[in-house]
């Protein structure tokens, strides 16, 4: 008989959750002290359940939750609501970007490591996204810093091979490599990323996504580097993210 | 050496696939079989057999049926004028059993969900539009779950009716019946105060 462990309680934002057996979720959260998690929530799908509306998707919440000897799945004992954003989601193409997040934060972030910059960096632009109401903007700072965070991210000031500096060129990559060359190192094969949407990239790195919002009607860069960087994840993953194409289509 | 001979291992593994059945319920279930009477266990494998040769969706709803158009769509008695939607066919049940509508029903076969690859062009959301094109609907009743990727279906379906001219309306949101108000979290009250309704 598996021996319970103390109760342990976190700040955490639910990822994605799933069916299971009769009444009950198998929840994958975010804990900002002890990383992602994935655990079970028993009747959590019946009308009456205690856990409400707190386990959906992005939902930023407190939770209480005990792990068992020799369970990989911890068990959820209660969750408070501290932020939903269930309304930020009835928008179909807010609902595609933040699923994206959830599902990026979810394939890069290993079980149980605590990644408190990921979860403020999830929920800060999850906030940005249900305020503004703009996804392009919202989603390539995501992106860049997810892949900054993941230890991806290469040098945006200089090439890679020669050491030239990038500053107002464009660069050029190879799809899932890190680095950056000028068009003098460059390769066949390689695509550029323009001399704009770089120096977006450089801005996002210094300044806080609410300062940014000058950029938000340059959907073109912005779109540039989402791309760029999802593809840099979707590489370092080895799979392909299912709703990046819903994303996508809808710009 | 193999734990059991083969044909209850494969009896095992046929029965781990259905949901919610893992290794321990699979075994379980098969030595249940092994004891029950010979007739008993035919019958399971014969209504098995039945139900996928004789069941389909309907043509019109996307109902599962053994007769299309199935009951509803068939039935003369029901009101034409409006129209249930639902994730899943087994949700049909359910409403039929408030003894309140007598409308008829269609099967979205989902909701809108980005994380498992579900966009409009997965859902039945076409066939639907064509069933409104006859004029005959005044009420589309969008009854998908009160969860983030209901809410989202519902509202990108009300998006693409609405313009038609035709009412849509959601089922009620909120506080269940014999819940305590106390225990309920914050977006379960907002959505029972948002649909209040004058007594």
């Amino acid at each position: 008989m598996p021996t319970r462990m103390p109760l342990q309680e976190s700040e955490a934002i639910v990822l994605r959750s799933y069916p299971l057996g009769e009444a009950d979720r198998l929840v994958s959260f975010l804990s900002r002290s002890a990383g992602r998690i994935r655990g079970v929530a028993r009747g959590a799908r019946r009308p009456k359940s205690r856990f409400g509306a707190s386990l959906e998707p992005l939902s930023h919440i407190r939770i209480w939750f005990y792990e068992r000897e020799t369970r990989e799945l911890v068990r959820i004992h209660q969750c408070e609501l501290l932020e939903s954003f269930l309304d930020a989601q009835r928008d179909f193409q807010c609902g595609c970007a933040l699923a994206l997040m959830a599902e990026v934060a979810e394939a890069v972030l290993p079980e149980r490591e605590a990644a408190e910059g990921a979860f403020r960096l999830l929920l800060h632009v999850a906030r940005e996204i249900r305020d503004s109401h703009a996804v392009a903007l919202p989603l390539a700072f995501y992106a860049l810093w997810m892949v900054r965070l993941a230890g991806w991210l290469g040098d945006l000031e200089r090439c890679a091979r020669c050491g030239a500096s990038l500053r107002e060129v464009a660069a050029w990559s190879r799809i899932g490599a890190a680095g950056l060359y000028c068009s003098r190192c460059r390769q066949g094969g390689m695509r550029a990323l323009s001399a704009e949407a770089l120096e977006l990239a450089r801005c996002m790195l210094t300044a806080r996504l609410e300062n940014l919002r000058r950029f938000q009607d340059r959907i073109q860069p912005l779109q540039e580097l989402s791309r760029f960087y999802l593809d840099l994840i979707e590489y370092q993953i080895e799979r392909k993210l299912l709703s990046r194409p819903m994303v996508e289509a809808g710009k | 050496m193999p734990d059991f001979a083969a044909p209850i291992a494969r009896l095992i593994d046929e029965l781990k696939r259905l949901p919610g059945i893992g290794q321990k319920t699979a075994q379980r279930l098969a030595f249940h079989l092994l004891r029950a009477d010979r007739e008993q266990a035919l019958a399971l494998a014969e209504a098995i057999r039945n139900a996928k040769e004789h069941l389909r969706p309907c043509s019109v709803c996307g109902n599962i049926t053994d007769a299309d158009p199935c009951l509803y769509c068939a039935s003369p008695a029901r009101n034409r004028k409006q129209i249930c939607v639902v994730e899943e066919a087994h949700n049909i049940l359910p409403i039929e059993k408030t003894r309140q509508y007598n409308g008829l029903y269609h099967v979205l076969g989902g909701a809108l969900s980005p994380l498992q690859g579900t966009g409009p062009e997965q859902l039945s959301i076409k066939p639907l539009l064509e069933r409104l094109k006859s004029g005959e609907v005044e009420e589309i009743i969008i009854a998908t779950n009160p969860t983030a990727e209901g809410e989202a279906t519902a509202v990108y379906l009300s998006k693409l009716i609405k313009p038609l001219g035709i009412r849509v309306t959601r089922i009620g949101v909120g506080i269940p019946v014999g819940a305590e108000l106390e225990y309920a979290d914050e977006v379960t009250l907002l959505k029972a105060i948002e649909g209040r309704r004058e007594l």
